[in-house]
């Protein structure tokens, strides 16, 4: 898959007197799994809602699937949404929900039938799929609305806090379900668990006050190339003989965790070379308990809200 | 154009289907229907005792059943002629006369629940699904004004159910209280001054589906509808004293055929023309009021 899923420029949008998008400039790769991440207000909702076409944008450009903003007409069943605070009407069961969703998508009969089976299964619904919604847990009614994305082939799936509300045997078979879309469909997630968005996610977009401040892969934004970090049993005796074994490197220990932080170029050969010269020279002093790479998402979303 | 439709009719079956489901609309319909056959029983036991007094105080023979005497009466010219110098010469009356007087106490009966069965049935759909959120799994999948097509077509469908229900109950009291030929002979009507009010209702689910697209309140939504059947209907007989009282000119009258009850009176009428095209105007005007308040809703935030 190559080429642009969703672009959007300098979107705005005020929602009240509050500015919930300000500026939003977004380009969203096919078949990447982009998370968003920003604290609350932030404008990740508003964004999403702007591009399925629930909210109008004051200005700005939005182009989804190289047809322009969305359109119903050109762009139903290719672009799903998990919305946030809409519910399914409650007295129909989930079978029934989706199977309309999928007949008004355009699905013959049997597709419909047979696309709503594989929804439901990959959110282990089957057994309360006619029950209606109104007898559902909260947290069978989110998976109920997270199958509902998956029904047809969509292309762009935008899921705003997906696993919000799972227990977490349910969340972990949805982050393996999320997974497997990898390169196959094109999914914007959004969440405050760092820690989901860093295990789904092959991009992560900062978002601000309404404006994307920092986007890229997030291997490149958690340093996964150019630092490595030794949890050690102990703090090494003799650092000299440490900068002597990867004099490119800077080294940082950070006493409360036990750890010490290696950061180099990414040039120098990436983290394994960083392993084959450090961790010798590392073992001759004390126990090296993990090695961990780079930044957490956490640690890199926190720095970058600080300098912001 | 075919894929609209496939998806304007999947939208107004998954509405219908709700509307089934909702328990607000099915007891709204149930009370309806009960309405429906407690006035027709009501109706043939006044007429009833009305017909025995005036036989008694005429001393004529007792006919033993409701509406023969006022079917005799309707029918006799002199009577006519007094009618028609009360009421003035009529169309409608031309058209009316001489049918059962049960048939037109039903008929009555239907063409004034209508537009309040429409606004409470149909007036908080569309607001409910903007207050729950549940449009925004609608309007991902088709045009915002397919799924409002498709809401005013699941309405009709749902009214036009609840009032052949009503005129199969109002019969079946009719069977049980008129003699069989009687009765039998006014099913068929009944069915008809059924499908004549569901096409009345149409303008009035357009009208209260339109309001309902204002407000993501069900309950102001109620209100709007209730509002609007009461200024519609106090505008045709204010045209009318206006006309007759301020001296109006006859053309500024016509402002009362932009509400329902401006052109109830032509599906009173037996006439194939004034029904075709007072039919016509109602379902034009029910998508007019309809399509003004989805142009409102395609502009809005969901």
């Amino acid at each position: 898959m190559t080429g642009t899923a969703i672009v959007t420029r300098s979107l705005s949008k005020r929602r009240g007197r509050h500015k919930a998008l300000d500026g939003f400039t977004l380009t969203v790769p096919r078949g990447a799994v982009m998370g968003l991440v920003g604290a609350n207000g932030a404008g990740k909702t508003t964004w999403m809602m702007t591009v399925a076409g629930f909210l109008r944008p004051d200005s700005g450009e939005i182009d989804v699937l190289g047809g322009g903003p969305f359109n119903a007409e050109r762009h139903g069943g290719r672009l799903a949404i998990l919305p946030q605070d809409s519910e399914l009407p409650l007295e129909v069961s989930p079978r029934a929900a989706l199977y309309r969703f999928g007949r008004i998508q355009g699905l013959s009969r049997a597709a419909a039938c047979k696309s709503v089976d594989d929804a439901l299964a990959a959110v282990n619904l089957g057994a309360r799929a006619s029950a209606p919604v109104r007898t559902l847990s909260h947290g069978m009614r989110k998976r109920v609305m997270v199958a509902q994305c998956f029904v047809g082939q969509p292309e762009v799936v935008l899921l705003d806090e997906p696993l919000n509300g799972l227990d977490p045997i349910e969340a972990d078979r949805l982050r393996r379900f999320i997974l497997a879309q990898r390169g196959r469909k094109t999914v914007v997630v959004s969440s405050h668990n760092l820690k989901d968005v860093e295990r789904l996610c092959t991009h992560v977009a900062f978002v601000e006050q309404g404006r994307v401040v920092r986007v890229d892969t997030l291997s490149s934004i958690t340093h996964g190339t150019d630092r490595a970090v030794y949890r050690l049993a102990a703090e090494p005796t003799d650092h000299a003989s440490l900068s002597a074994a990867f004099p490119e490197a800077t080294l940082e220990w950070r006493a409360e965790e036990r750890a010490l932080v290696c950061t180099f170029a990414a040039s120098e050969g990436g983290v394994a070379a960083a392993n084959r010269r450090m961790l010798p020279a590392l073992l001759a002093q004390t126990d090296v308990i993990s090695v961990e790479t780079g930044l957490s998402l956490e640690e890199a979303f926190l720095s970058s809200a600080r300098t912001s | 154009m075919r894929r609209s439709l496939h998806r304007i009719a999947q939208t107004a079956l998954w509405e219908w289907s709700g509307a089934i489901r909702s328990r607000r609309a099915l007891v709204l319909l149930l009370l309806y229907l009960a309405s429906a056959v407690l006035c027709m029983n009501g109706t043939i036991s006044i007429l009833g005792k009305m017909e025995k007094e005036l036989a008694a105080m005429l001393q004529l023979p007792d006919a033993g059943e409701a509406g023969v005497v006022s079917a005799s009466l309707w029918k006799s010219k002199p009577f006519n002629t007094i009618v028609r110098s009360v009421v003035g010469e009529s169309p409608v009356l031309d058209d009316i006369s001489g049918r059962h007087p049960v048939e037109l106490l039903y008929a009555w009966f239907v063409f004034f629940c209508a537009p309040l069965l429409a606004v409470l049935v149909a007036g908080t759909r569309v607001s409910e699904d903007l207050r729950s959120g549940a449009v925004r799994y609608m309007v991902v999948r088709e045009t915002r004004l397919e799924w409002s097509l498709g809401k005013y077509a699941g309405q009709s469908l749902m009214v036009g159910g609840a009032l052949a229900a009503s005129a199969i109950g109002a019969a079946a009291v009719a069977f049980c209280r008129l003699p069989s030929g009687t009765a039998a002979a006014l099913f068929v009507p009944m069915l008809n001054w059924g499908l004549r009010a569901w096409i009345y209702s149409l303008a009035w689910i357009g009208l209260a589906l339109g309001l309902s697209h204002l407000t993501r309140s069900p309950g102001r939504a109620t209100a709007y509808g209730i509002l609007a059947i009461c200024l519609c209907g106090a505008l045709p007989p204010l045209m009318d004293f206006l006309h007759a009282n301020a001296d109006w000119p006859a053309a500024l009258t016509q402002v009362r055929m932009l509400v329902p009850a401006g052109a109830e009176m032509s599906l009173w009428r037996f006439s194939a023309v004034p029904l075709a095209t007072g039919s016509f105007h109602l379902i034009i005007l029910g998508l007019v009021y309809l399509m003004a308040g989805a142009a409102v809703f395609d502009r809005s935030d969901v």
